[in-house]
């Protein structure tokens, strides 16, 4: 009797069986293309903000030995300013994207960069772009 | 409740334009209105009349958006869509554009003086406020970009006595500025509000700040201290704010602008459906749980949106409003009997 029943039992559970099998595969291939997408975004998003920071950091350095011999006192509020930037582009844990305050220190970045532009009095016209090294002729 | 706010004078402030906002001078004597036709106005009264002294062209490319007066009420602010601040200073009826801040990416949205004299505060639709210091040559240096904001940020506004800023944006939150060693902080932010929040006031002891919003509603916040008295908790050494009065159901469009009388204590709205309304705290309520009553309710006080309101710093229940309609109202406002 047992054994009918499990004969039966594989034909009336054959959709849901196959369902779930094809349930499981579409899943797992999902799952390794999401992984692919994933870090493939991850490069890009990473690399942009990179080399934003990059650039405010060359940027920092540049004028921090135009500035060196500073003598009035606008230029000490314009080293402190560098100065100030540099050390949180220093601070910034590039190893970690789970940092929790990773977006609120991003922006007190900019917020710095945008200040010093204003002190220095110049236009920032550099453009961070994504798609590579930006060469164009 | 229509005999509590009397109409004394209109006048045509920005011809085939917006009039966007007003701003009296620190006497009293002068208004200030500011419009989509690039302009700036400055209004003083001759005998009983309303009438243009100074017109500030040439300043802008493109709609004032917001002008303020500094405290000691010798220069004028204009913030403009063509992301631009120009400080104007006052000699007599003339008006000089004595320097140009730039560096906002786009619309500015807001400019608003320290009671100090010396720092500035702009903001814009590029999200970011921007702290200005001011030194005795004239000279403006930026102190601060704060980018706190997720959206763009309408309003700007100091404390009144304390050097603390509060700012009002489309992300539908209100935050709060300080000093902390040597930079400009984001402290505090008020949440609560369902929509935009379009425009930020403070009550003449600086306890409390009104905000007025799309959702139509004007909420009153207060700060609590660490270890207060009421039990309010606080996190660590930073102050706590509440909102300890909601205003709903009195407007039927977004409110746009909201003044506390520094004088009376009156609360005056401007609103997209043509009105404007005053409401007065009930004197029996609760400081902790203040209630408020709609003391006068002007429908069509002009035939298009209200964009802002005033009240005169010296003479009590004098009240400017101005609106897209390009003109500008003086009112009389009187506390109507037994409330």
């Amino acid at each position: 009797m047992a054994g009918s029943q499990d004969v039966f039992d594989a034909i009336v559970m054959a959709d849901e069986r196959f369902h779930g099998e094809g349930y499981q595969e579409g899943y797992e291939e999902g799952s390794s293309l999401g992984i692919i997408e994933g870090r493939r975004y991850g490069t890009l998003h990473g690399a942009k903000i990179g080399s934003e920071i990059g650039c405010y950091q060359g940027f920092a350095f540049a004028w921090r030995c135009l500035l060196h011999s500073c003598a009035t006192e606008k230029d000490s509020k314009k080293m402190k300013a560098l100065e100030s930037l540099i050390g949180m582009i220093q601070k910034f844990p590039y190893d970690d994207p789970t940092y929790d305050k990773l977006h609120e220190d991003l922006d007190r970045i900019r917020g710095k960069f945008k200040q010093l532009c204003s002190l220095l009095n110049v236009q920032p016209d550099f453009k961070i772009s994504a798609e590579g090294s930006g060469l164009s002729f | 409740m229509k005999d509590s706010l009397v109409l004394l004078a209109r006048v045509p402030a920005h011809p085939d334009s917006r009039c966007w906002f007003l701003a009296w001078n620190p006497a009293g004597t002068l208004l200030a209105s500011c419009g989509g036709d690039r302009r700036v106005r400055i209004w003083g009264t001759e005998g009983d009349s309303w009438i243009c002294k100074s017109v500030l062209s040439e300043g802008h490319q493109r709609t004032v958006r917001k002008v303020a007066w500094s405290p000691c009420g010798n220069y004028l602010a204009s913030a403009s869509f063509d992301a631009t601040t120009c400080i104007w200073k006052k000699n007599q009826d003339d008006f000089e554009c004595v320097t140009t801040l730039e560096g906002h990416e786009n619309e500015v949205k807001s400019v608003a003086w320290a009671p100090s004299g010396n720092l500035l505060a702009t903001c814009s639709r590029d999200k970011s406020v921007w702290v200005w210091e001011v030194d005795e040559e004239d000279e403006y240096e930026c102190v601060s970009v704060l980018n706190s904001h997720t959206q763009d940020v309408k309003h700007v506004v100091w404390h009144p006595s304390q050097e603390l800023l509060a700012s009002a944006s489309y992300d539908d939150t209100v935050k709060l500025y300080r000093e902390e060693e040597d930079d400009w902080v984001c402290y505090a932010t008020l949440e609560g509000h369902e929509s935009t929040v379009w425009s930020l006031a403070f009550d003449p002891s600086g306890q409390r700040l009104a905000s007025c919003s799309d959702d139509r509603t004007v909420r009153i916040w207060r700060q609590y201290l660490p270890n207060n008295e009421q039990g309010v908790a606080c996190s660590g050494s930073d102050p706590s704010w509440k909102c300890i009065c909601t205003l709903s159901g009195f407007h039927s469009r977004t409110i746009y602008d909201v003044a506390w009388c520094q004088l009376t204590g009156a609360l005056a709205t401007a609103c997209g459906d043509d009105a404007i309304r005053v409401f007065e705290e009930d004197p029996s309520s609760d400081p902790q749980q203040p209630t408020f009553s709609l003391t006068a309710h002007l429908p069509q006080a002009h035939s298009q949106d209200v964009n802002c309101v005033a009240w005169n710093p010296k003479e009590q229940g004098l009240l400017a409003s101005c609106s897209d309609d390009g003109e500008v109202a003086f009112w009389k406002y009187q506390r109507p009997e037994g409330i």
